[in-house]
C-alpha cells in the first residue's frame, strides 16, 4: 500500500462513506473487507456504488475491472491506477 | 463441495421463501394452459398477469394455423444452425419481412432474443480497442454479450444522456469502435428510454447505437415499431434488436440495421453460428403474428386500454408504481420479505404476477411486476383489480400495526 495510511486515504474514506448505508451488520470497514462476502452487497449494488465513485473522481471504471475486485482495498487500488491512467 | 459453496446464500434465501408459504415464486408450474391469460396451477384456475404476452397472440388463429402448417411442410426441427443446414426459405422470408416492417435494409434472425443481443454485441465489439457503453439497467443478455465480447464495458446512469456523454468524453484516443447499448422499454419497471437523446449523444462521439426493443416492439409507436417510432427516430439507431417471445407470440430473436456490414455477423457471431436455428413452427408463428400486427392495430389498442385501466386502479389503491401506464405495471414493496408475502397473497387470490427482487431489479427494489395483455378480458382484469384491492388493505393494516 506504498506508505499510504488508511486514515489518510481520501479514496478509502470516500468509498467507506458510500458503503456505510449498505453496511447493515455494522462491521468495521477495512481494506480487507470483502464487498460481497462480508458486506453481503449484491453484484449490481457494487456496480452502482462504483458509478458514484466514477462521477466523484470523473473517471470510468470498466465493468471488466470491477468483476475482479473482491475487497475495498482492491477497489481503492483500482481507482488510484485508473486516476493515474486517465488523468 | 467447493463448487457448490457459492450458491449457499441464494439457496438459504430461496429455502426461507419456500418455507414461509410452501410455494416457490421462481418455480411455478403452469400445469394446464387454458388460453393466453388463464392456466391451472395447483389445481386452481388463475389469471396470468406476468407472461409478457402483450398482444395476446399465442392462441391467435393465424399464428396457430401457420405453425401447424409449417410442421406439416418443414418438420418439427431444423437440426442445424443458421450457418449450416438450418436456414430455410421461411427464415430468410421472416428476415425480409421484419426489415420491411421496421424500415431497415438488413435483418438477421437468431434462435432467441437473448442470443440476438448476445450474438450482436459479442461480434461487434472486440478487445482491446473497442468499448461498449451500456445503460446500467440493461437486461442480463446485454451484460452477457459484453462479457462474451471481452471488450471493455462501461455502465452509464440509467436513462441519462449526460452520464453517457461524460463517459464517452473520457475515452482515450486509442479507442477504435464504440457501441452504446440501451433498451426501448425496460422490462422490470416498464419505463422508457430517451432514445432520441441517447442516439444523438452516441453519434456525436462517433459511437454506434444498439437499441433493444424486446418489450416495446409491437406495443409502442403508431404502428408498433417501438419506442424509437414513438419518438420519431426509428431510422436513426444503428442496430435494432428484438424478440419473438413477447408480442410475436413465439420464440426467437432478431437484429435489424441499415449497415450492410450486419451480414458479417453471419460468419462471426458465435451465438448465431453455433446453435440450432428456430424451428419451422416458431418461425411461422412469428411471421403470422408480424403480418397481423402490420395490418391490424386493434390488439395494440386493447393492450393500451387494459394498461390504462390497471394503472389507474393501482394508482387509486395507493401502490407505489415504477412508471407511467404501459404494458408493464410494477409496484414497489418495502423489501424482499413483504414482496414475497404480497406475491403469495395474489397467487392465493387467483392472480399470477412476477416477483422480482435484487439483484434482478434496479436500485435494489423488490417489486410485483404485472404484464398486461391485449387478451385480458374485462373479467380477468376484475379478478386482478380485486386481488390487488385486498392486498392493498392488508399492506395498509401491516403498516398501521408496525
Amino acid at each position: 500500500m506504498s506508505g499510504i495510511q488508511e486514515d489518510d486515504d481520501l479514496v478509502f474514506h470516500k468509498i467507506s462513506s458510500l458503503l456505510e448505508p449498505l453496511n447493515d451488520k455494522g462491521i468495521k470497514l477495512t481494506r480487507e473487507t470483502d464487498l460481497i462476502a462480508d458486506l453481503e452487497i449484491d453484484s449490481v449494488s457494487v456496480l452502482d456504488i462504483v458509478m458514484d465513485i466514477e462521477d466523484n473522481y470523473d473517471i470510468s471504471i470498466p465493468v471488466n475491472t470491477i468483476s475482479e475486485i473482491k475487497t475495498i482495498g482492491e477497489l481503492v487500488d483500482a481507482i488510484h491506477a485508473i486516476k493515474k491512467e486517465q488523468s | 463441495m467447493s463448487l457448490f459453496d457459492k450458491f449457499q446464500n441464494t439457496a438459504v434465501l430461496y429455502k426461507s421463501l419456500l418455507e414461509s408459504t410452501g410455494r416457490d415464486p421462481f418455480g411455478v408450474s403452469m400445469d394446464e394452459m387454458r388460453g393466453p391469460t388463464r392456466a391451472i396451477v395447483e389445481g386452481k384456475e388463475i389469471v396470468l398477469a406476468g407472461t409478457n404476452n402483450y398482444l395476446g397472440m399465442t392462441y391467435h388463429d393465424d399464428a396457430v394455423t401457420a405453425a401447424k402448417d409449417a410442421i406439416d411442410s418443414d418438420g418439427t426441427g431444423t437440426t442445424g444452425s443458421r450457418f449450416a443446414n438450418g436456414t430455410y426459405a421461411a427464415h430468410r422470408q421472416l428476415e425480409e419481412d421484419l426489415a420491411a416492417f421496421l424500415g431497415f435494409k438488413h435483418c438477421m434472425v437468431f434462435s432467441t432474443g437473448y442470443q440476438a443481443n448476445l450474438g450482436a454485441i459479442s461480434a461487434l465489439a472486440a478487445p482491446p480497442h473497442d468499448v461498449i457503453l451500456i445503460d446500467a439497467d440493461c437486461h442480463a443478455c446485454i451484460y452477457d454479450g459484453c462479457q462474451l465480447s471481452g471488450a471493455e464495458t462501461i455502465r452509464f446512469r440509467h436513462n441519462d444522456p449526460e452520464s453517457l456523454d461524460k463517459r464517452l468524453s473520457r475515452l482515450g484516443d486509442d479507442v477504435k469502435g464504440k457501441l452504446v447499448c440501451f433498451e426501448g422499454m425496460y422490462s422490470m419497471f416498464g419505463d422508457t428510454a430517451p432514445v432520441k437523446e441517447l442516439v444523438e449523444v452516441a453519434h456525436k462521439h462517433g459511437a454506434m447505437a444498439l437499441l433493444d426493443e424486446a418489450h416495446s416492439f409491437g406495443v409502442y409507436g403508431d404502428s408498433g415499431r417501438g419506442v424509437c417510432e414513438a419518438q420519431g427516430v426509428q431510422g436513426d439507431v444503428d442496430f435494432y434488436s428484438g424478440t419473438f417471445s413477447k408480442s410475436l407470440a413465439s420464440i426467437g430473436g432478431f437484429v435489424a440495421s441499415n449497415h450492410p456490414e450486419l451480414e458479417y455477423l453471419r460468419f462471426s457471431s458465435r451465438p448465431y453460428m453455433f446453435t440450432a436455428s428456430p424451428s419451422p413452427a416458431n418461425v411461422a408463428a412469428a411471421s403470422a403474428a408480424l403480418a397481423k400486427i402490420s395490418s391490424d392495430g386493434s390488439m395494440r389498442q386493447s393492450l393500451w386500454d387494459n394498461a390504462r385501466r390497471i394503472h389507474a386502479a393501482f394508482t387509486q389503491l395507493g401502490f407505489d408504481l415504477c412508471a407511467e401506464a404501459g404494458p408493464v405495471i410494477a409496484a414497489k414493496l418495502a423489501n424482499k420479505e413483504e414482496a414475497f408475502v404480497a406475491w403469495n397473497f395474489l397467487m392465493e387470490n387467483g392472480v399470477y404476477v412476477n416477483l422480482a427482487i435484487p439483484p434482478g431489479t434496479p436500485n435494489a427494489t423488490s417489486i410485483l411486476r404485472l404484464s398486461v395483455s391485449a387478451a385480458h378480458t374485462a373479467e380477468d382484469l376484475d379478478i386482478v383489480v380485486n386481488a390487488y384491492t385486498a392486498l392493498a388493505a392488508i399492506l395498509a393494516k401491516e403498516t398501521v400495526s408496525a
